[in-house]
């Protein structure tokens, strides 16, 4: 690019720092990764921006590994995105097309149930009646009503509003009437919802109820394995990134800078930045110190709202061959062991495979209480819930891996009281250069961290042009 | 639309249109349908007693041969490059044009079958529209051809361009009244009958069809209108032409009058 050629008076000499700004990015998860690349994205300057992650890969848990019995991937953590489209502009469908990245739909309906499967309300009146029936759909109209399309698309912005009673969720469930049609309702939302209905708000608990339907929203996977979206995301970031370095403490000094503390092969290391930004899940998040005090006690209050911890479990089987396949055309159903759970039919994501793979996601109690047991027993556990027309399997699994992702995802996302969403990522008005970025606190999803990077994202492109010494003394005295 | 509320076997004696496939249970029944157009739909109807229908989501082994012989119908049919076969859990729906089948148990049949005749009404439809819309697509080179040409034949093409505006207007109007059934958003929650009709709509690509047939009826309306204007122009322009020279000789008349006139009076004292 050409140099344009400014009369010397005009250039805004006083707002530029005498070397590029550095930023810590805490968290190499996807919530760090997008800031980065928006950051990096938006910045008029050249930014120096660190990543600090504590394993040795990039991606938290958007995650496909491969077993070691064959060279078969599966999906560990994240096996699903969701596209918005339907309603609106969709910028996680975006970056992923920008990216190149092939995308595949994802379907299933059908929720299997003592042993039956219902695929369709033919089926639920089959098993258990016209009432059982008429319950559902009086549940669903009132869950449309309750929530438009559109509001579920604008659910954690500011704006946002819906006729959603402010209740916990088996408030709505318990209006049912019904206990098949309850089960029903709760068996196909438990595993994402990652939480009891009596954990969460009646909003959450719709959005994920209401996801199942097309027109709030679609669910697809990016071919080849979710994490590829990862790794050729930061493939395109100039940052760097240090690997297994756990951030232990961040504290503030007295010229508005930061310094952040970190661990890697038991060495502590100190290091200075302008600008902080945690994207950690709020598990992890509560393992840093904030040395200092108003620092510490906003960010102990941020700590507090947020706090709800949502669990995942995935329990992956590698299976010779045939592989299973379900007739439906479906790439996942919903079982009610576990108090609900999905079964991804993993084989079906790639056509060449010799080999079948399963993918169990249990949420909420089930998978916090099973994540304590060796490897062993949850995958026997998971072996002999196998559905049906999946028990021709249960001999033939030759390698199962189990992940554990507790407290990964937040179980009320924004609070049980929503906060205006600068208070969200700015926690201490004191400290205006450390932001928080994740998905708790829009809505669980990649969707919703991808919105989090871009309003931080934002916020830091628009500090940086201002950003000298002197400012910086300023816009701190002037916070303060 | 509704389906034939008696059982099946009363049925299956309704202007049969041809010879079941063998090897199907017995009490398989074809039937032919009347569909939109004139045409019809030769459904077969295959019953299949799966002991545990409706808690396996596997086919058996019968259902499997059963499906191997729908197939082999279906591929016997005038077009089956267009051939779909769908299992649907304990279900099985095959359609190509012109001939359909549906296997499942005995109470799942109803609503398959209004499923697979509503889904067969809007195809044929939009098979016969589309037809008619590539009919009006090959005539636009000659339409673009004689708008061009200052004989005759623009003033004699005029009428056929009229007939083809009305007939891509015709196309357009039964289009749009078929883009309400195309453009249908999936049911939710779902039916078997829908699950079935979205599933075929996707399979047989009917909104991206539907689109091209109205792009295709939408551009030979804007060419024949186009054409008739062009053609209107023309025959405009030749009678400006024949009066402008209409006018040139009364003029000449008139002015050889005055001449003569005014020679006359010359010698005049």
């Amino acid at each position: 690019m050409a140099a344009v050629n400014l009369p010397t008076e005009i250039l805004p000499t006083h707002t530029m720092p005498s070397r590029p700004p550095r930023i810590a990015i805490v968290g190499g998860g996807p919530s760090g990764l997008f800031v980065a690349w928006h950051i990096e994205e938006q910045a008029s300057l050249p930014v120096d921006i660190t990543i600090f992650e504590a394993t040795d890969r990039l991606g938290g848990k958007v995650c496909t590994p491969q077993f070691s019995a064959a060279a078969v991937r599966y999906e560990a953590g994240a096996a699903e995105l969701y596209d918005y489209e339907g309603v609106g502009n969709d910028p996680l469908r975006e970056l992923i097309r920008g990216l190149g990245l092939p995308t595949v739909p994802l379907t299933g309906s059908a929720v299997h149930m003592s042993g039956r499967r219902i695929a369709c309300l033919d089926d639920l009146e089959n098993a258990h009646g016209q009432e059982a029936r008429d319950r559902l759909v009086a549940f669903d109209t009132w869950a449309r009503a309750a929530m438009t399309p559109q509001e579920f698309f604008e659910s954690g912005c500011d704006h946002a509003t819906m006729a959603c009673p402010p209740t916990r969720f088996d408030d709505p469930l318990d209006a049912i009437g019904s206990p098949v049609a309850r089960s029903y309702v709760e068996t196909m939302i438990h595993s994402d919802l990652a939480t009891e209905p009596s954990a969460t708000t009646a909003a959450y608990g719709l959005q994920n109820y209401l996801m199942t339907d097309p027109a709030y929203m679609r669910l697809y996977r990016i071919a080849g394995g979710n994490e590829q979206f990862m790794t050729t995301l930061a493939a395109r970031i100039a940052a760097k990134v240090r690997h297994t370095a756990t951030v232990t403490a961040i504290c503030s000094e007295s010229d508005g800078r930061f310094t952040v503390t970190w661990r890697s092969a038991d060495r502590s290391n100190d290091e200075t930045f302008d600008i902080v930004i945690v994207a950690l899940p709020v598990a992890a998040l509560a393992g840093i110190t904030f040395r200092d005090e108003p620092l510490a006690a906003a960010m102990q209050r941020h700590l507090t709202h947020h706090d709800h911890p949502a669990h995942y479990l995935r329990v992956s089987l590698l299976i010779d061959e045939p592989a299973p396949v379900v007739p439906g055309e479906d790439d996942y159903i919903m079982v009610d062991a576990f108090g609900g759970a999905c079964l991804y039919v993993e084989s079906s994501r790639d056509p060449v495979t010799r080999h079948g793979v399963l993918g169990w996601l249990l949420g909420g109690e089930a998978a916090s209480t099973m994540a304590s047991l060796p490897d062993d027993a949850i995958t026997a556990a998971a072996i002999n819930a196998l559905p049906a027309p999946f028990a021709s399997c249960r001999g033939r699994v030759l390698e199962a891996r189990v992940h554990r992702w507790i407290g990964a995802v937040s179980a009320v996302p924004g609070g049980w009281q929503s906060l205006p969403v600068a208070t969200r990522h700015r926690p201490s008005p004191t400290h205006p250069n450390l932001f928080v970025a994740g998905d708790y606190l829009y809505d669980s999803t990649l969707n919703g961290a991808l919105d989090s990077a871009d309003y931080v994202a934002g916020w830091v492109a628009s500090t940086l042009a201002p950003m000298t010494p002197a400012s910086r003394h300023a816009t701190t005295d002037t916070a303060a | 639309m509704t389906s034939d509320p008696r059982p099946h076997a009363e049925r299956s004696h309704d202007s049969l249109s041809g010879a079941l496939p063998a090897g199907l249970p017995t009490a398989a029944a074809m039937h032919r349908r009347p569909l939109a157009g004139g045409e019809g739909l030769d459904l077969l109807v295959v019953p299949m007693e799966s002991p545990a229908a409706s808690a396996s989501m596997t086919i058996d082994v019968d259902a499997t041969a059963v499906t191997v012989i729908l197939r082999d119908w279906l591929t016997a049919a005038a077009d089956s490059r267009s051939a779909v076969v769908i299992p649907l859990y304990d279900c099985l729906v095959a359609w190509a044009p012109g001939r359909a089948a549906i296997g499942g148990p005995p109470d799942r049949l109803a609503a398959l079958e209004i499923a697979v005749v509503e889904f067969a009404t809007r195809e044929a439809e939009l098979r016969e529209a589309e037809r008619r819309a590539a009919v009006l697509l090959e005539a636009i080179d000659g339409d673009l051809a004689t708008d061009e040409s200052d004989d005759g034949r623009a003033r004699e093409h005029g009428p056929a361009l009229a007939s083809r505006y009305r007939e891509a207007v015709a196309i357009g109007r039964r289009l749009s009244l078929l883009a309400s059934a195309v453009h249908a958003p999936p049911v939710h929650p779902p039916t078997l009958a829908s699950q079935v009709g979205e599933r075929l709509r996707d399979r047989t690509r009917l909104v991206e069809r539907h689109e091209l047939a109205r792009e295709r009826g939408e551009l030979v309306e804007r060419v024949a209108e186009a054409s008739r204007q062009r053609a209107l122009e023309l025959s405009v322009a030749r009678q400006q032409m024949g009066l402008e020279w209409a006018i040139v000789v009364l003029l000449v008349v008139q002015t050889a009058i005055l001449v003569v006139d005014l020679l006359s009076r010359r010698g005049t004292p």
